[in-house]
């Protein structure tokens, strides 16, 4: 069963930024676009590279390695040679804290 | 009647501007032709992970296999264009065989760079361009095989990495003192060569292969400083040749490949070109650039095929590539010929840095060695072809997109 776990603080990704964090099993990204959150497997589909070492565009996400781009809110592909989407979970804020669905 | 567009060369370039085509409404009959039985595959993992046995085919296709008819796409593969009649308005293949176009684009890439050695005809002796000259060499891969790689270009490089890491001894020759050496120049070569050597290539600069010897089938290469190499197989990398045969007598102007403008056409009213084969006039370079990438394949592919539809939207994209070899992600943006300053963002020892190709103040280009966020946010600086602080490049703490925004305001 999915349930929220508590990944950081609000204030711990700037506006702009990208972060990773490990949560259970999985490594996951969270882009803060305008003060949104959005949460999806850091690692590239295409080679393995760690997303949030890439850079964040409004919302698409830039791999660092071979330029694939992704759109955080949905996890699609929006430009290769990455071929399949990202994974995405769910965020909310409780109080100061950014928790995901996972 | 609707329209007919031709396009030789079922490519990235080709493939894509057929896909560009169809997404941009054109509702005339598009056929796609390569001289390739495969539908259009990218040729990236070609020297990495597919060469290494670690990636499918299927993976490499650059759409599902039945994009092309879905989409209402006629292909030809395996059928060779040998020749264009621009008066005619037809191509025709090697059988005598016509196709009748409206307009026509021409993204038959490259083929590899023949120099007249003895014995380059010996079995074991292989280039790499192709799907099926990957399989002829993952053929040979076994670990404790000893392989000669000529030449320590991208594909050289690659080629010699991928070899290693499969287990095979490697012996590289390169004419050049320090890999990519003309390129990047020295400082960045010898990182280059420093990766190889960690991981047990051995490597010979400043010598040339003299000939491939063998009965019947390659073992041993000699060079022309004497030394004689014992090898189970040979693998050529001394890069590409445009493919501009078939346009001969057309009037299409031939220089370093098919000279187009800023749109992607040629001098002919209808042809156009695209991919590898293009020598395009760059407007932020102010000149004519052939770049052999994936990503100028994959855009100018588009870009030709929306002027086709008579858009007139200059392509202007700062090429980029990337380069991976054992751990090491090299990325190339931007486009330079000569440099007065090389300035170094990072450290060369590590493996980590950006290092920016600077003249009269202005970065032309940068590569990066695993620092990929950085060159991404180089190449706005780049587009903007501004005057730049070296100080403020090199400095770890100065956030690049700043240094980007700054230049793009100018």
């Amino acid at each position: 069963m999915a349930e929220f776990v508590t990944v950081a603080g609000v204030d711990d990704i700037e506006e702009g930024e990208l972060r990773a964090f490990d949560v259970r099993d999985a490594r996951i990204a969270v882009a803060n676009v305008a003060g949104a959150f959005h949460a999806f497997d850091d690692t590239c589909t295409h080679r393995q590279c760690s997303l949030a070492a890439g850079d964040l565009e409004d919302t698409t996400v830039i791999c660092p390695c071979h330029g694939s781009e992704f759109d955080v809110t949905s996890g699609a592909v929006l430009q290769g040679p990455a071929r399949e989407a990202v994974e995405t979970y769910e965020t909310r804020l409780e109080e100061d804290s950014l928790e995901i669905k996972v | 009647m609707s329209e007919t567009f031709v396009i030789v060369g079922a490519s990235l370039a080709g493939g894509g501007a057929a896909a560009t085509l169809r997404q941009e409404g054109f509702d005339g009959r598009v056929i796609l032709i390569g001289a390739e039985p495969q539908p259009p595959y990218e040729r990236p993992p070609l020297s990495k992970d597919y060469l290494r046995g670690e990636s499918s085919f299927e993976e490499a296709l650059f759409q599902p296999s039945n994009f092309y008819e879905e989409n209402g796409i006629e292909t030809r593969f395996g059928a060779r264009v040998t020749r264009v009649d621009a008066t005619g308005n037809v191509v025709e293949f090697g059988d005598g065989e016509q196709v009748a176009y409206d307009r026509l684009l021409i993204a038959t890439g490259g083929r590899n760079r023949r120099l007249s050695i003895p014995g380059l005809d010996l079995e074991g002796v292989y280039g790499l361009r192709t799907v099926a000259d990957c399989e002829r060499i993952r053929a040979e891969i076994a670990p404790g095989r000893k392989a000669v790689v000529v030449g320590m270009g991208f594909i050289g490089s690659e080629v010699a990495g991928s070899l290693r890491q499969s287990g095979v001894e490697v012996v590289i020759v390169d004419r050049n003192e320090a890999p990519l050496r003309r390129v990047l120049g020295e400082e960045v070569g010898r990182v280059i060569e420093g990766i190889h050597r960690d991981n047990g290539v051995s490597m010979i600069f400043e010598d040339t292969v003299a000939a491939f010897e063998g009965a019947g089938r390659v073992e041993r290469v000699t060079t022309q400083g004497g030394r004689r190499i014992e090898c189970d197989f040979a693998v050529v990398g001394l890069g590409i040749e445009p493919v501009t045969g078939l346009l001969a007598g057309t009037g299409v102007e031939i220089d370093n490949g098919i000279v187009v403008d800023e749109f992607c056409r040629t001098g002919v009213e209808g042809i156009y070109a695209a991919g590898d084969v293009a020598n395009h006039y760059h407007p932020v370079f102010e000149r004519r650039i052939r770049v052999e990438h994936w990503q100028n394949a994959l855009k100018q592919g588009h870009a030709a095929a929306r002027n086709m539809l008579d858009k007139d939207e200059p392509y202007d994209e700062i090429p980029w590539f990337w380069s991976d070899q054992y751990d090491l992600n090299l990325q190339y943006a931007g486009f330079h010929t000569e440099w007065d300053e090389l300035v170094v963002r990072g450290s060369m020892g590590e493996r980590n840095f950006v290092a920016f190709y600077r003249k009269d103040g202005r970065v032309l280009a940068a590569v990066a060695a695993n620092r990929g966020r950085d060159l991404r946010r180089s190449m706005r600086l780049i587009k903007a072809q501004c005057p730049v602080d070296a100080a403020k490049l090199r400095d770890l703490d100065v956030d690049m997109r700043l240094l980007a925004d700054a230049a793009s305001s100018h």
